[in-house]
């Protein structure tokens, strides 16, 4: 072999030894790429932008700017999206005090597909991904209770506010919803950013919510509306006192 | 009513007779319209058998109560999450029910139905004790007098008038040592707040800059031990747009960058104040309905509060946490008597 061909050949060498310690590299160890696949997202927002043009572009604007039948969209994230179209709040059928909850008027994908859209004008709290009511139940209900009960009352019924404004039932919720609206701060509800409860927190208390209005058991067999001192008192009146003046009245009538 | 009562009646003397035929100026005042059953049951005795039969069916059914109450007690479930749990207490309390008005309502029926019931006169005499007695009484009472040699030794009697009164004026000076004379102000002038103190949150971290948004409010309590139970001092820290907050020039340091703290003790009865609503920034008390503005100083706008929530003086410590700058300048929570009408405004 002339002295050449072995410098060639050695070159030839390295460099297959580079590619396939390359290739292995990148086909086992390399970092899968973090961003979305683009087209993927693209579509979605397109989709949510078709959506949004159709159906909330009249009050809010062809740019969700705002107008004079809505407020801007710009930066309040695709959180707000869920909770208001997801508890049939949006569309607004007329104004009102507060925006009650309706029938829902869109699915889950289109739902989350005008969320995206919202949530690429301006960015905002998004829901996180994975389950949202899997927290600590204990944990949730102190939680709760220190920062929802005031309004929501101790078991989730709900109660009021001033100027015909209340704070709803949480019973029909869902965890989207409930996780959404802590996130969000519709309306009157003060906003609970993820710096003030962490999202293990904010699940906590949807489990905790979840199962207030769902699966806990009451001693005494009856719930009377879970409203507490005023049906237990209207209870104790309207039957227990009735009870007590039949009574009477049969001990001092004439046998 | 019987004839031997009417006589009795008619027997007492000065009775005035205005009528020719004798009878009472107003009318018998005596309820003639009592009938006696006792009579129907000595004719009848099939209907005060069943009425026996009654009764001691109710008898019965209290034996059941109790049967009832005891079985429950021991073999009934009442670990949460038992089958039929939650009917514990209701069955205790119906069978518990079911054994004392079975005797209850056995006994009522029993006098109402089997017991005689005829009316019957009581005798009422003149309670006091007759002249002779009231006089021997005093004249022991002064033998003893004599006895004791009080009336006639006057040096005896004045000297124990003097001691007498002495002892009776010797407890006087103890009531210094009570209340208003030690206590300078009420135990409810102050709160736990002191200058310095880091605002905790309920799980016992402490708040820094950022932690809360606009249109966000935290509950908050003083950074030491046991702080997250002192009622008198939870407060709530708000957060809104610094050109929505509304600060008058003495409290310009009192807030930071659109937070304010106030009390959530009412003013009105002490109900906490947690209920806000970001848009209108109110604070609005579930109990009576005060409504308070918590971009104007927490004034009241609506409702029985007297006066404005008071607001707690906050800055940030050199890490970035929120801490205190003093106590509350004024008695948080409802009036009491010794409060006083006008309080320092500056921070101390």
């Amino acid at each position: 072999m002339t002295s050449t061909r072995s410098r060639l050949s050695g070159y030839a060498v390295v460099l297959l030894a580079l590619a396939l310690l390359g290739g292995l590299y990148t086909a086992v160890a390399a970092p899968k790429s973090k961003a979305e696949d683009p087209v993927n997202q693209s579509v979605e927002v397109e989709a949510g932008r078709q959506l949004y043009l159709q159906g909330c572009s009249t009050c809010h604007g062809l740019n969700a700017q705002g107008g004079a039948g809505g407020p801007s969209l710009i930066g309040t994230g695709g959180s707000a999206v869920v909770f208001q179209m997801e508890s049939g709040r949006m569309p607004l059928a007329r104004g009102s005090a507060q925006a009650p909850r309706k029938p829902v008027k869109y699915d889950r994908t289109q739902i989350d597909q005008i969320a995206a859209y919202v949530e690429s004008l301006g960015g905002g709290p998004m829901l996180p991904k994975g389950k949202l009511d899997d927290g600590d139940l204990a944990l949730g209900g102190d939680l709760f209770r220190t920062n929802c009960s005031s309004c929501h009352n101790f078991a989730g019924v709900g109660g009021a506010l001033t100027r015909s404004k209340y704070a709803p039932s949480l019973t029909p919720a869902d965890a989207r919803v409930i996780y959404s609206a802590m996130q969000s701060g519709p309306e009157n509800m003060p906003r609970f950013s993820d710096n003030q409860l962490t999202p293990d927190e904010k699940r906590a208390i949807v489990r905790y919510v979840r199962y207030v209005t769902h699966e806990s058991k009451d001693p005494g067999g009856a719930r009377l509306g879970h409203y507490g001192p005023v049906p237990e008192g209207l209870a104790v009146f309207l039957v227990g006192i009735a009870v007590c003046i039949v009574i009477t009245l049969w001990i001092g009538a004439r046998a | 009513m019987s004839d031997s009562i009417r006589d009795r009646l008619k027997a007492t003397p000065e009775e005035p007779t205005l009528t020719s035929h004798g009878e009472h100026p107003v009318g018998d005042p005596t309820v003639s319209t009592h009938v006696s059953y006792h009579d129907d049951l000595r004719s009848d005795p099939r209907r005060a058998k069943r009425a026996e039969q009654a009764v001691a069916a109710l008898f019965l059914l209290s034996v059941v109560g109790t049967v009832g109450f005891i079985a429950t007690y021991v073999w009934w479930p009442f670990e949460y999450g038992e089958d039929g749990w939650e009917f514990y207490t209701p069955l205790l309390g119906i069978f518990f029910t079911l054994a004392l008005t079975g005797i209850g309502a056995g006994a009522i029926l029993w006098a109402k139905t089997l017991m005689v019931d005829d009316e019957t006169i009581q005798e009422r005499h003149l309670l006091s004790s007759s002249d002779e007695d009231k006089e021997g009484a005093v004249a022991i009472l002064k033998e003893g007098l004599e006895d004791t040699g009080l009336p006639r030794r006057s040096l005896l009697r004045n000297s124990l008038l003097l001691g007498g009164g002495a002892l009776a004026i010797l407890p006087l000076p103890l009531v210094f040592s009570l209340g208003k004379f030690q206590h300078k102000e009420s135990a409810l002038a102050k709160t736990s707040w002191r200058k310095g103190m880091r605002l905790l949150d309920e799980r016992g971290r402490p708040v820094k800059l950022g932690d809360v948004e606009v249109g966000g409010v935290k509950t908050v309590f003083p950074d030491i031990p046991g702080g997250r139970r002192m009622a008198d001092s939870a407060s709530l820290l708000i957060r809104m747009k610094p050109e929505d907050l509304h600060v008058q020039p003495d409290r310009k340091d009192w807030v930071v960058d659109g937070h304010i703290v106030y009390s959530i003790i009412c003013t009105h009865l002490g109900c906490p104040v947690k209920l806000y609503e970001q848009q209108t920034h109110h604070l609005f008390c579930p109990c009576h309905q005060s409504t308070f503005d918590a971009a104007d100083e927490a004034k009241v706008l609506f409702g029985p509060a007297a006066r404005a929530l008071p607001q707690l003086p906050i800055t940030i410590d050199d890490e970035g946490y929120f801490v205190a700058r003093s106590d509350y300048t004024e008695p948080v929570g409802p009036s009491y008597w010794e409060r006083k009408p006008s309080y320092p405004d500056k921070v101390q």
